[in-house]
């Protein structure tokens, strides 16, 4: 099963038990895109327990399903309610409410499935022929090129995360701290553990996740003053896009589908920059582009499909290199990693039924979800109505059992507590929690390929940068760092100048 | 903007002077054979100098105050945390099943529910649903506590 074609991954993902899974996964997903603030990655942390019963393939298949499958529900609640269920539907609330209040919410809901179906199935068709070839190439990667790439991509991700890469940087530094608490990677001294019998093993990557970003939003909830949107309500015979519709989205979608995968293989919110940048080139080159903003079907079309192709290309750096460099899919590693399964160049050596069957559940999933979200598409908008005082506590009680299932642990739920706390004071002093969860993932990563390089080299820190890859990495790296400030000191002589 | 930017800055700053003099009982070794030390060293220093830049940023901005992006019932909150707190102590005391229904009852009053009765009903069902899925399924051994 190593010739990268559809059908042995088809097979794979069709089994009963792995098909289950996919079908359970992108419902969850689904109402998980739906609802505002409960995002994919806490989602995924909290079923987690759930997914060891299933086994490796159905686990990993189902975790991915909630991943893009909360895709296709955050564009539900952007276009009746007004309310993006997820940050990558941010965009679609722009022409697709204003659709809605034109009476267009049936048509502008069918083009968003559909647009995530096309988007979602074509970057499957880019994973399977790039992950395999990034793979072969990531053979070559020794510990100074590993260091060299996750340096660049959260150099990468502290650009492109937030309002300031600064505090980006510092969040992902408090994550490499979290990271050195309980065993050291590679000599196994204890670390900062302050004698808690717990800490030991380390700090719980679900419950720091659970904790920054579940309890971190049931605390924002409660600050929020309660309100209530009605849902509006869509009849199944609305669902039909007129003719005119379907041919003005059919260019945004395959440009969305292509930027969307695209600046999926980057560090950082991709889904949300894929869908802005995919709106962005919507107003340049669209033939309707004067209508954009007033409710253009093209402003629904081409984000969605932006949005679904960049969860596609999230997947190769994971599946190929072993780094996860969005929140969803360090969960998803973390997952495999209970699972005694190494994501990176191996997997589809060591463990190819799981390789492929994750591919595979990408299509069955996607055809699943475009199946699901036309007819129940009046159901998920009103899951969107329940009210925090209800939804909120239910939430508080899965992330503590998803934070004590992983060890077993009553340590884990104070973590996870804890976690909430730091989390909500981040929100406050306007911190993103995203560069802190890949911070604690990539932490060790980043500590184990650091001593062992400079353990190669005798302690020489040129060795860090003697390999013609890893020297054009970090070379990289440095441009990503300075390219902003170069940018802001070539702004500032431009104004000094005139 | 800038004082939040800067009692952040401050924050972060204390965190990792505090790491840093803990990580003094780490071995840093040689560069050859780098000891527990190097790498929570590297950190605390470029996390120092971050949180030294943003303060530098945040006392030269001169841009307006803006409210924090978070809602203004407080008090809320606080009884939340409060809650929080409180359940992570019953877990040890009555486990798991009690401490969750005791939770959701709770927590749906403190955000808004206005009678006892429908909180009352989400309770058990999430405490039975929670037993249901987690211990009798999965075999999660759910802490029971250790009143009899």
């Amino acid at each position: 099963m190593t010739d990268g074609s559809v059908l042995p991954a088809l097979a794979a993902a069709l089994q009963p038990g792995t098909a289950l899974a996919c079908f359970v996964g992108v419902l969850l997903g689904t109402i998980v895109g739906v609802l505002p603030g409960l995002g994919p990655a806490a989602a995924m942390a909290l079923v987690l327990p759930l997914t060891l019963k299933l086994g490796p393939a159905a686990g990993l298949v189902m975790l991915a399903g909630i991943y893009y499958g909360s895709m296709y529900g955050g564009s539900t609640t952007s276009i009746l309610v007004n309310v993006p269920g997820e940050a990558a539907s941010v965009v679609t609330t722009i022409d697709g409410y204003r659709l809605a209040r034109r009476g267009r919410a049936g048509a502008a809901l069918a083009v968003a499935a559909i647009a995530s179906f096309v988007a979602g199935t074509a970057s499957v068709v880019a994973l399977q022929l790039f992950a395999p070839l990034v793979a072969r190439a990531a053979l070559a990667f020794g510990p100074a090129e590993y260091f060299a790439f996750t340096l660049l991509g959260l150099v990468v991700l502290a650009n492109l995360t937030g309002r300031s890469r600064v505090k980006a940087l510092a969040m992902v530094a408090l994550g490499f701290m979290l990271s050195t608490v309980g065993m050291d990677p590679l000599g196994g001294a204890v670390r900062f553990t302050l004698d808690v019998g717990g800490a030991q093993g380390g700090l719980s990557f679900i419950a720091v996740t659970t904790g920054v970003f579940g309890v971190a939003e049931v605390l924002a909830a409660a600050a929020a003053p309660s309100s209530a949107t009605p849902a509006a309500r869509v009849a199944f015979r609305d669902l039909y896009p007129s003719r005119e519709e379907l041919r003005r989205s059919v260019a945004p979608i395959l440009r969305g589908s292509g930027l969307g995968f695209l600046v999926g293989l980057m560090p950082g919110p991709a889904a949300t920059i894929a869908s802005f940048v995919s709106y962005g080139v919507e107003r340049r080159v669209s033939k309707h582009r004067s209508e954009l903003g007033t409710g253009a079907i093209e402003g629904v079309a081409g984000p969605e499909a932006a949005n679904n192709a960049a969860a596609g290309g999230g997947m190769v750096p994971l599946l190929s290199l072993g780094l996860p460099f969005t929140p969803a899919t360090a969960v998803l590693m973390s997952g495999m990693l209970l699972q005694g399964i190494t994501p990176g160049p191996f997997l589809l050596r060591d463990h190819p039924n799981v390789f492929w069957s994750v591919i595979g559940s990408f299509y069955v999933g996607n055809a699943m979800l475009l199946v699901l979200n036309l007819p129940l598409v009046g159901l998920f908008a009103r899951v969107a109505t329940i009210p925090a005082r209800y939804l909120m506590p239910v939430v508080l009680v899965l992330c503590a059992v998803g934070a004590f299932a992983d060890n077993n642990n009553l340590f884990d739920v104070w973590v996870m507590i804890g976690a909430g706390l730091l989390g909500s004071a981040m929100r406050l002093l306007d911190y993103d929690p995203a560069p802190l969860v890949l911070g604690l993932v990539l932490g060790p990563v980043m500590e184990r390929s650091l001593v062992q390089a400079l353990t190669i080299s005798r302690g020489e820190v040129s060795g860090l940068w003697d390999s013609a890859l890893s020297a054009s990495l970090l070379v990289a790296a440095a441009a990503a760092a300075s390219a902003p400030l170069l940018a802001a000191a070539w702004r500032g002589l431009r104004r000094g100048v005139r | 903007m800038a004082r939040r930017d800067l009692a952040g800055a401050t924050a972060l700053a204390v965190l990792a002077i505090v790491y840093l003099v803990a990580n003094r009982r780490y071995a840093l070794d040689t560069l050859a054979a780098p000891g527990p030390g190097v790498f929570p060293l590297a950190v605390g220093v470029a996390l120092l100098g971050l949180v030294v830049c943003q303060a530098v940023g945040a006392i030269r901005s001169r841009g307006p105050v803006e409210p924090a992006a978070y809602g203004d019932k407080h008090g809320r909150v606080l009884v939340l945390v409060a809650l929080l707190i409180g359940y992570g102590v019953a877990l040890h005391v009555v486990g798991f099943q009690v401490a969750s229904f005791a939770l959701v009852l709770l927590a749906s009053r403190v955000l808004g529910a206005r009678d006892w009765l429908r909180p009352g009903v989400l309770a058990a069902g999430v405490a039975l649903a929670v037993h249901v899925i987690f211990v009798l399924w999965l075999g999660v051994p759910l802490p029971r506590g250790v009143l009899p």
